[in-house]
């Protein structure tokens, strides 16, 4: 039966258009789109998953708050470079404990870093910094206070926006070295040589070291992740919050809407979906090489 | 059918006599080199044309004859007739004028395969009284055959044979070239036909004839001299010249500093040149080709100028003892000169215009830079007693050419100048190191490294510690390069002036190497031997006679004598292009703008 309601002959209509058939060119039949497939791929979410996914952005986000945090008292004189340094060894030393202890027992298959790797990357890390130092000092001295500010941020806020969040443990090249360059700038705005070093050595510890523990806490330890989480925003709020403010309620705001406000919108908009997909899309090539190992 | 005949200006008024030229194969015409007199005996003249063409590898053979009948010659009217039988020929020209007129008239006498001789008149209208039946056949031949027409084209014989026609060929044919141009090949008969212009009427030969120089040989006292002097002269020059290259090719002079030096030194250059251009001109044998003799003459009046502008040069320097003046005031002025520089220095250190610069780089910088400065001034004080003397033999090379002083100034000006050069090859290389520092760790901060293999960017997934390092040296690498980029700067403009005063030196002495001096003086003073093609102008067209045209040399454009006949020297041409120049002074590569050709070693 075509559309325009005439009985059609006895020969069935063929989709194809290389034989001459007694319908015309445009002739469809009853089943007409029915290759069509609507919302093929879409996933159900549920909210308070999402919630804690999305918990690893908040956290990101206090983990920059509180860098900021650090930075301030140090400036104003209030955290003595020492103290800073000491702090940072007792929590590196206890993030490695915990590293240790929740690594997975079966092995993945790849060889484990070797403690003596590790020791090593240390003492290049700290010689080098250290060594460095008094000229990362002077470098933004002839830069104006403005400059160095705009640099900062731009620098995080691109930290922010290419980190991993899919997979931080190996850390992306263009997140981490954005890091370290802010670091670097706010870091030789600071009195002394030694400032600049704690603050670099405050720097590699929160940006690449804590993604890796964050990442192993995710991996084996998923209930605790979402407390680990909510702690380091309070920690964020908090630590901004003693010394401005605003900034403390900025970044309140700011939380709340990634890590809540946020997923409910993605819930909630799923409903409005509407794809189709049929044999008329794009075939994509689907890089399977397990075939060629059989 | 037209028929040229390309007739000397000097034959005009000849007497009676045989035409003697050559056929030119391919085109209708022939060239009519001299006219040989009665009375003659004919084996005498076949005789001679036999000679001649032996002598001067050219296809001479009789073309017809010539009459210009004075008073009491009537009669020859017959007699020319039967002078055809007497030299076979394809084609006969009978050539006449009347001494009152100015036109000539030619009849042409074709010789069909029956041997039998038919005649074609010249005329310009056909004649029409036939009319019966059994002329028709003549009737038809008449109209079959067409008519000859004669151009008479007259030519200065000593001018074209002493020009020279361009473009030169030289040596073997190409046999997939053209074959020669019609005007070409007038030329080089004209020009090869020179045996048969050696008699002139004062010998006592078998034979007269009338040519350019029947009227007595061309001769000059100057250059039948210098040419008895110049082989003997020759001869010494080879002597000294060999005693020169062995001493010069002394072993001890070959070691790696000597040769180092000496190739960067334009005044051995410039005597390598210069023994070179010795060796061509002191070969005994004569020039061979046109261009050989016009190179030898170019050299060889290039030298005697440049000779004669240095002892010029030292009249005025050692006049009024201006050379001691030069040499005392030569310490004050390094010494101006290197005060400046630490103003410069000190200036670069503070802020200059504004900028601010990195405090320590600066003074560590600065610094080094001063000390440099310091040891080349003391350097400087030491050897000023000896300058003096070093100038006052210096400037005597200038007796060797002024090319000579040339090249000694310029390279005093380098030596006097080489703490310029020592602050800019540092500072280059720092701002180079810089920047490829900067480029490639621009690459790490993003993720990113460079294919060697493929020549192109590739993502790569870095170690901690690698990146860690890198974005700390990327940071002060980036925070850095406004003072390094100041210093290069600074030091790469002086060095360009330097430069360009160097250059401004060595293109006047490659001027004067490479100009073609004698070349150019013919062009203005004797125009018609350096010859581009010719015009013609007619001469006379009366009816009833030939179309008369006289050829006149086309000289060459000073431009294309320039192109021409320039001497090739190691010449000194800027390198790079603008573009290529303007990048690698911004990639901070160590630029050398002027390069010299490399001259070949045998």
């Amino acid at each position: 039966m075509g559309p325009d309601g005439a009985p059609g002959p006895a020969v069935p209509w063929r989709k194809v258009l290389w034989e001459r058939q007694p319908f015309p060119d445009n002739y469809v039949d009853r089943r007409f789109l029915e290759e069509l497939r609507r919302n093929e791929g879409i996933r159900q979410y549920r909210y308070w998953a999402v919630v804690r996914e999305a918990g690893l952005v908040g956290q990101q986000l206090s983990c920059v708050a509180i860098f900021i945090t650090l930075w301030l008292y140090m400036e104003q004189g209030l955290l003595s470079p020492e103290s800073l340094l000491w702090t940072s060894l007792l929590c590196a030393l206890l993030g490695y404990g915990l590293f240790e202890a929740l690594r997975p027992q079966v092995d993945s298959g790849c060889e484990p870093r070797t403690r003596l790797a590790d020791l090593q990357s240390a003492a290049i890390f700290l010689s080098f910094t250290f060594g460095f130092s008094p000229v990362l000092k002077t470098l933004t001295e002839s830069v104006s206070t403005d400059t160095v500010y705009a640099m900062s941020a731009v620098m995080l806020l691109a930290h922010l926006v290419s980190f991993p969040y899919a997979q931080p443990s190996p850390p992306g090249s263009l997140s981490l070295n954005a890091a370290l360059f802010a670091s670097v700038c706010l870091g030789s705005r600071l009195p002394g040589a030694l400032h600049t070093f704690a603050m670099l050595s405050c720097a590699l510890l929160v940006f690449a070291l804590w993604p890796c523990l964050l990442h192993r806490i995710r991996e084996n330890a998923p209930g605790q992740f979402g407390g680990v989480c909510v702690g380091a925003c309070i920690g964020g709020v908090g630590g901004l919050g003693s010394q401005w403010l605003g900034g403390a309620v900025l970044l309140a705001l700011a939380l709340g809407s990634v890590t809540l406000l946020c997923p409910l919108l993605l819930v909630r908009l799923q409903r409005h979906k509407d794809n189709i997909q049929g044999p008329w899309d794009e075939a994509e090539i689907r890089e399977d090489l397990g075939h060629f190992l059989h | 059918m037209v028929l040229k005949i390309f007739f000397p200006q000097c034959c005009n008024r000849a007497d009676s006599g045989l035409l003697v030229g050559r056929w030119i194969d391919g085109h209708d015409s022939a060239v009519v080199l001299a006219v040989i007199h009665y009375p003659f005996i004919p084996g005498q003249v076949k005789q001679y044309i036999q000679e001649m063409q032996a002598q001067s590898q050219v296809e001479l053979s009789v073309l017809g004859s010539w009459s210009l009948p004075k008073e009491g010659q009537e009669g020859m009217e017959s007699f020319l007739k039967d002078l055809s039988t007497i030299f076979p020929q394809g084609r006969w020209l009978q050539v006449s004028r009347e001494i009152d007129k100015m036109g000539f008239i030619c009849q042409v006498l074709h010789r069909d395969q029956n041997g039998k001789t038919v005649q074609k008149e010249v005329k310009k209208k056909k004649d029409e009284q036939r009319g019966s039946d059994d002329d028709k056949e003549e009737e038809k031949e008449e109209e079959e055959e067409e008519e000859d027409k004669v151009i008479f084209v007259h030519y200065e014989q000593r001018k074209v044979m002493l020009s020279q026609l361009h473009p030169i060929e030289n040596g073997v044919r190409d046999p997939k070239a053209d074959p020669p141009s019609e005007l070409q090949q007038v030329f080089q008969t004209v020009a090869r036909s020179d045996p048969l212009f050696s008699q002139d009427k004062y010998d006592d030969g078998p034979l007269k004839s009338t040519h350019w120089q029947s009227e007595g040989r061309e001769g000059s006292i100057i250059v039948e001299l210098l040419k008895q002097a110049s082989t003997p002269l020759c001869l010494l020059v080879g002597w000294l010249l060999a005693i020169w290259t062995w001493i010069c090719g002394i072993r001890i002079l070959h070691l790696y500093p000597m040769r180092f030096l000496s190739s960067k030194l334009s005044t051995c250059t410039q005597l390598s040149y210069r023994t070179q251009h010795m060796t061509t001109l002191s070969s005994p044998s004569a020039a061979v080709g046109h261009t050989h003799f016009m190179r030898k003459a170019n050299i060889l009046v290039s030298f005697v100028v440049d000779v004669a502008l240095g002892l010029l040069l030292i009249s005025w320097l050692y006049r009024e003892n201006r050379i001691t003046l030069v040499a005392n005031t030569l310490v004050p002025v390094a010494d101006h000169v290197a005060k400046e520089l630490e103003e410069l220095l000190q200036w670069l250190m503070g802020a200059p215009a504004g900028l601010k610069m990195n405090r320590a780089l600066d003074q560590v910088l600065g610094r080094f830079f001063l000390y440099h400065i310091h040891l080349w001034i003391s350097y400087i004080h030491l050897m000023s007693p000896f300058i003096e003397t070093i100038l006052w033999y210096g400037g005597l090379s200038a007796c060797l050419g002024l090319t000579f002083a040339l090249s000694l100034l310029s390279d005093m000006v380098a030596l006097l100048t080489f703490h310029i050069y020592c602050f800019y090859v540092y500072g280059a290389r720092l701002y180079c190191l810089k920047i490829y520092g900067l480029s490639s760790l621009w690459r790490l901060f993003r993720g990113k490294k460079w294919n060697v293999l493929r020549q192109r960017v590739d993502s790569c997934s870095y170690d901690l510690d690698q990146l860690f390092i890198g974005t700390l040296l990327f940071t002060i690498l980036l925070f850095l390069l406004p003072t390094t980029a100041l210093y290069y700067l600074v030091f790469t403009l002086l060095r360009l002036v330097v430069v360009v005063f160097q250059g401004v030196l060595h293109l006047s002495v490659d001027f004067l190497n490479s100009f073609p001096l004698f070349a150019m003086g013919l062009r203005i003073c004797r125009s018609y031997r350096l010859a581009e093609g010719v015009k013609f102008r007619v001469l006379c067209e009366e009816p009833g006679t030939a179309l008369h045209l006289l050829m006149e040399i086309n000289p060459l454009t000073c431009s294309s004598v320039v192109q021409n006949y320039r001497t090739p020297t190691y010449s000194c041409y800027p390198k790079d292009s603008w573009a290529a120049l303007t990048k690698k002074l911004f990639i901070g590569e160590l630029v050398y703008p002027w390069r010299h050709k490399t001259t070949k070693v045998d």
